[in-house]
């Protein structure tokens, strides 16, 4: 018989004051063991690194089907990329890494990298700006609503939806129902779209023509666009903002940024494993196994933690440590898999454009008081001060 | 050791080969090449550090 032993926390990981600093409680979470018990979800929290990566990598035993925390949403999300198990997974997501891989996003470079130049200029003009409305939200809206090739009417409304689309995979608290009405409002919208709305050439208008030669479904299309419009903008907006910020605040590791840009994309990835944008996802457990000695059993819900597992002490040292020349390649703000991020090369070329922009124009600024973005799944700001420019 | 990569699942990212350069490398096209299916001992940890920093697991070794 092997002896089982069950850890539970009676914490809300969804309350405003943990939203604000989740990173103590991961921390008890990750004391507590590999699996813990939240008793006031019916959840089991996953909080080590180790662990949220083995279930990652088995999509048979770690069904998507359960990757929010509600009923409603999963049943909402029946037939999108992120909800659904091989084989038919893949099939929805080759229709989107075909224009999202490196291999696809590589042409798109030198245009972006200049939108991010012109942009970080004009700012560095004004002498003092909001680092989350001026830059991290403007920059990925301007470059992803021109690839997607949706009608510029709906770009107002866009960044509420957007936003809405990660509450609601918490649990039922008044977050997630206040954001059940903007998804409604968007798939209302998103539904009236034909394939001629779409700019000729865009990835969105390549989802109407896979379903034209038979490679995914017509029911497929309006999920399929609604990955791009959601998935790609909150996230980007929220890795954008929260590298200002850290860099912001830790002006020795800006130094080294400036002193040498070809160290952005390690910066980047210490941005992502320290803030990750995604914070966690769901799981269905498909079936009875042991996590850390903790009996889970078939049906049961879990949520791994991206956020818990980037900080874990038992993979980095010095978790708490932000450290632009640790280059954490395995982070998990991407996720891991078969459903890692697939827009990840795309997310990557618009942060780097941003940070080398700023890097090579910028020796030192000075950041305010950030306003934290309290959403269930996403960590970011809703605005960040920037003055004090002193320029290269 | 065998190192093999799942062409349906690779993406190109190339952080494997960041990883091990001395294994493999991306053509021109951005598709990923193996150079050598078999592993020498003494490559073995840089093969598993490949293996590791695959975004999409598309990477084995047996
Ligand atoms: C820094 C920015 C980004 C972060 C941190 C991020 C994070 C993530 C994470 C954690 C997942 C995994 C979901 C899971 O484990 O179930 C994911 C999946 C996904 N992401 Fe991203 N993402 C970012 C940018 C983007 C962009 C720019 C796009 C597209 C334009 C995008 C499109 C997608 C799609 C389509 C999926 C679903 C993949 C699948 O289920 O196979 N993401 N993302
Ligand atoms: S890291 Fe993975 S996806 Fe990228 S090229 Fe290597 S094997 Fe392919």
């Amino acid at each position: 018989m092997t002896l089982t032993r069950t850890s539970h926390s009676e914490v809300d990981l969804f309350s405003d004051e943990v939203l604000v600093d989740p990173y103590p409680v991961y921390r008890d979470l990750r004391d507590r063991g590999g699996a813990v018990r939240l008793s006031a979800l019916d959840v089991w929290a996953i909080p080590r690194y180790a662990d949220v990566r083995r279930a990652l990598a088995d999509w048979a035993g770690f069904s998507s089907r359960g990757i929010a925390l509600n009923e409603p949403v999963n049943r909402m999300l029946v037939g999108s990329v992120l909800a659904s198990d091989p084989p038919f997974h893949d099939t929805l997501r080759a229709v989107l890494s075909a224009r999202l891989g490196p291999r696809a996003v590589r042409p798109l470079q030198a245009e972006i990298a200049g939108r991010a130049e012109r942009l970080v200029d004009e700012l560095v003009e004004r002498g003092s700006f909001d680092a989350v409305t001026d830059l991290a939200v403007a920059f990925p809206f301007s470059v992803v609503f021109d690839l997607i090739g949706i009608p510029d009417d709906a770009r107002p409304k866009m960044l509420g939806w957007a936003d809405a689309t990660f509450t609601v995979f918490g649990p039922l608290n008044e977050r997630t129902l206040g954001g059940l009405d903007a998804i409604g409002e968007m798939f209302g919208w998103l539904g009236t779209l034909q394939a001629t709305d779409l700019k000729e050439g865009s990835m969105g208008r390549d989802i109407f023509r896979a379903a034209d030669e038979g490679r995914i479904g017509r029911e497929s299309c309006i999920p399929l666009l609604a990955a791009y419009t959601s998935a790609g903008l909150d996230t980007t907006i929220n890795a954008i903002a929260n590298a200002v910020h850290l860099l912001g605040t830790h002006p020795d590791q800006w130094d080294l940024v400036t002193a040498d840009p070809g160290l952005v994309p390690s910066a980047l990835n210490e941005v992502l494993r320290y803030d990750a944008p995604v914070q966690g996802f769901g799981r269905t457990v498909t079936g009875d196994i042991e996590i850390d000695g903790a009996p889970v059993r078939s049906g049961s819900q879990v949520l791994l933690l991206y956020g818990s597992g980037n900080r874990d002490e038992r993979r980095y040292p010095e978790p708490d440590r932000f450290d632009v020349t640790r280059n954490p390649v395995d982070h998990l703000a991407f996720g891991y898999g078969t459903h890692a991020c697939a827009g990840q090369a795309l997310a990557r070329l618009e942060a780097h454009a941003v940070l080398t922009a700023l890097a090579t124009r910028v020796r030192r600024f000075r950041v305010g008081e950030p306003v934290r973005h309290l959403n269930n799944v996403v960590r970011g700001l809703e605005r960040l001060p920037v003055d004090g420019l002193e320029l290269r | 050791m065998r190192l093999s990569v799942h062409r349906d699942r690779c993406e190109g990212y190339g952080l494997c080969v960041d990883e091990a350069s001395s294994l493999l490398h991306l053509d021109d096209d951005g598709e990923l090449v193996l150079d050598a299916e078999e592993v020498e001992p003494e490559l073995s940890g840089v093969a598993e550090a490949a293996v590791r920093v695959c975004p999409v697991a598309a990477l084995t070794m047996d």
